[in-house]
């Protein structure tokens, strides 16, 4: 394979950053190889090194660029994706299975109707298609305990918003293109809220942050009826 | 212990050091001081060591006691500020001028009034302030106050903590030592955006990218520690530019379906999915976090090797 391998660009972001992308896809396969990417450049390029972030299809790198110049790192980081590539079929990954009670009422499905609009499905179909689904966590970001499962159904699918919402609720269950998430904690966003979990997304444990989906992770929401969601300790949005 | 008291708070202050470093891949904010510039500044004025944590004060409006004496400096915006003898009236105080070190005596009082321009003044305190940290940064990213990670949000009562190496000193050296800060880094009036294009903006058509260089665009009312939305002639991009969400950086420069841009700062969420046009440089991004709603901004696009060649000069500055 050659070193400008057309699966992976890698492009300064920042002074101090650089984004390495793979084909634009939810795959978690490719997912795989970009977790282990992540994890070897911890290990060989940690004198270099401020920090790895992994999304979908993309790992962003924090590094020292007074200590290393971008064409050698770039260099550095071609070799490394050989080495990946040639290895792959020896890599497993270790998972868990995380189950997520969500309430699909009105009270918490705030952006329901909108959904309904775009997708031309009926609610008792937007909700059966959401929760019959297996998600593979992808990416732990955008807020703490923020989970991005993908991937949703096409016939799902929904742009985000045009102007993104200044208050998201704790809890809500959105959705955005082939995306599906839980907001930890009131939160600005885009997404759109089709139900909500009384199900806390971490814990903070002697100073430690634990979050209740981990990347790798398989997720399945599990529908509940409102006197479930409050037994559960679920909380309505203040409009 | 040795502490500020805050005896009054019009607006917001927080804790601010240089920020967590490897917090992001678990989806905090790297968080930190937004003026990088005045707040290095103060530290190096104080002699600290760089990453001291010191308060970083919004819009002023602010009255500290202090329990205990301590030497501290104001840089940033200029608050007025005066030292208040206890017993004493507010019309007797002493007038304090930004980037010189003073004393405060044991209950005396510190009072910071609405400054004129500039959004942002650093109090910091000799060896700096101390309190909980989290991932090695005293930092108070404002839209995490409800992990409780770091110290609860500062209000009226609030006791900052002096740091515990304080020593008291009745003599000190109050002259403005000479260094070789720019003391125009921040200018009045409008500012130039240097950025570093994305891959999408080399993509865009040519009268897109001069749409988005040849334009002034206004800071909105909506403009904090998490981002600065600006407001100018919609700029469309097609929403599916952005693809699947990717990680964002600080300064990363962000264009929703509304086509009015968001650049995101310090407490900024750490993955997005809005098409990226670019980065802001980080000096410029010093720049920006002392500039008020209503300001205008344009943007520059500039070529990374520049943009490491700006912080690096910036960072030489204060070894």
């Amino acid at each position: 394979m050659s070193r400008s391998d057309p699966t992976m660009t890698i492009y300064p972001v920042s002074e101090n950053a650089l984004l390495i992308s793979w084909l634009e896809q939810i795959c978690p396969i490719q997912h795989q190889q970009i977790t282990a990417m992540a994890q070897q450049i911890n290990k060989s390029l940690s004198a270099y090194l401020i920090e790895t972030i992994v999304s979908y299809n993309t790992l962003q790198i924090y590094y020292h660029f007074d200590k290393i110049t971008l064409p050698s790192l770039e260099h550095k980081l071609s070799d490394i994706w050989q080495e990946i590539v040639k290895h792959t079929e020896r890599q497993h990954s270790q998972s868990n299975s995380v189950e997520i009670p969500v309430y699909y009422g009105d009270e918490v499905a705030l952006d329901m109707d909108d959904v309904v609009k775009h997708t031309q499905l009926d609610r008792a179909t937007i909700i059966k298609q959401h929760s019959t689904r297996v998600y593979h966590a992808f990416a732990l970001g955008f807020t703490p305990g923020f989970c991005y499962l993908g991937s949703l159904p096409k016939q799902l699918s929904v742009a985000r918003k045009a102007t993104p919402r200044l208050s998201i609720p704790k809890g809500a269950v959105a959705i955005a293109e082939q995306q599906t998430a839980v907001y930890p904690n009131s939160s600005p966003g885009g997404w759109h809220i089709i139900g909500q979990t009384p199900l806390a997304m971490y814990q903070v444990i002697e100073q430690q942050f634990i979050p209740t989906i981990a990347v790798g992770d398989t997720v399945k929401f599990v529908p509940i009826d409102k006197r479930q969601f409050i037994e559960l300790g679920g909380v309505f949005p203040t409009s | 212990m040795k502490h500020l008291e805050v005896t009054k708070i019009n607006g917001m202050a927080t804790l601010q050091d240089l920020g967590r470093d490897h917090a992001q891949h678990l989806g905090f904010s790297g968080s930190g001081a937004a003026d990088e510039f005045s707040f290095l500044l103060a530290n190096h004025l104080l002699q600290n060591s760089p990453n001291s944590p010191a308060l970083e004060i919004v819009l002023g409006q602010v009255h500290l006691t202090a329990n205990s004496s301590c030497q501290f400096v104001l840089t940033g915006a200029d608050c007025h500020a005066q030292i208040i003898k206890q017993g004493a009236n507010a019309d007797q105080g002493q007038k304090i001028t930004n980037n010189r070190s003073y004393h405060l005596a044991q209950g005396d009082s510190l009072q910071l009034h609405m400054p004129r321009s500039q959004l942002l003044t650093y109090l910091a305190v000799k060896n700096g302030f101390e309190g909980k940290k989290f991932l090695n940064s005293l930092s108070q990213a404002t839209n995490e106050f409800n992990l409780a990670f770091t110290e609860p949000a500062i209000k009226q009562g609030t006791r900052l903590a002096l740091s515990s190496q304080e020593q008291a000193t009745d003599t000190f050296d109050n002259k403005i030592k000479p260094h070789r800060l720019n003391p125009n880094f921040h200018q009045e009036g409008d500012l130039v955006l240097r950025f570093i294009p994305s891959q999408l903006w080399h993509d865009l058509p040519t009268a897109k990218q001069e749409q988005f260089t040849e334009q002034y665009y206004q800071i909105s009312a909506q403009a904090n520690r998490m981002g600065y939305r600006l407001q100018g002639n919609a700029l469309t991009i097609d929403p599916s530019a952005a693809g699947l969400s990717k990680p964002v950086c600080f300064g990363t420069i962000q264009c929703p379906s509304d086509g009015q841009p968001i650049v995101l700062m310090k407490d900024r969420q750490t993955i997005g999915g809005y098409p990226v046009l670019g980065t802001v440089i980080q000096t410029d991004l010093f720049r920006l976090s002392q500039k008020r709603p209503g300001n205008k901004v344009s943007f520059l696009p500039i070529t990374i090797g520049q943009a490491q060649a700006q912080l690096s000069a910036f960072l030489h500055k204060f070894p």
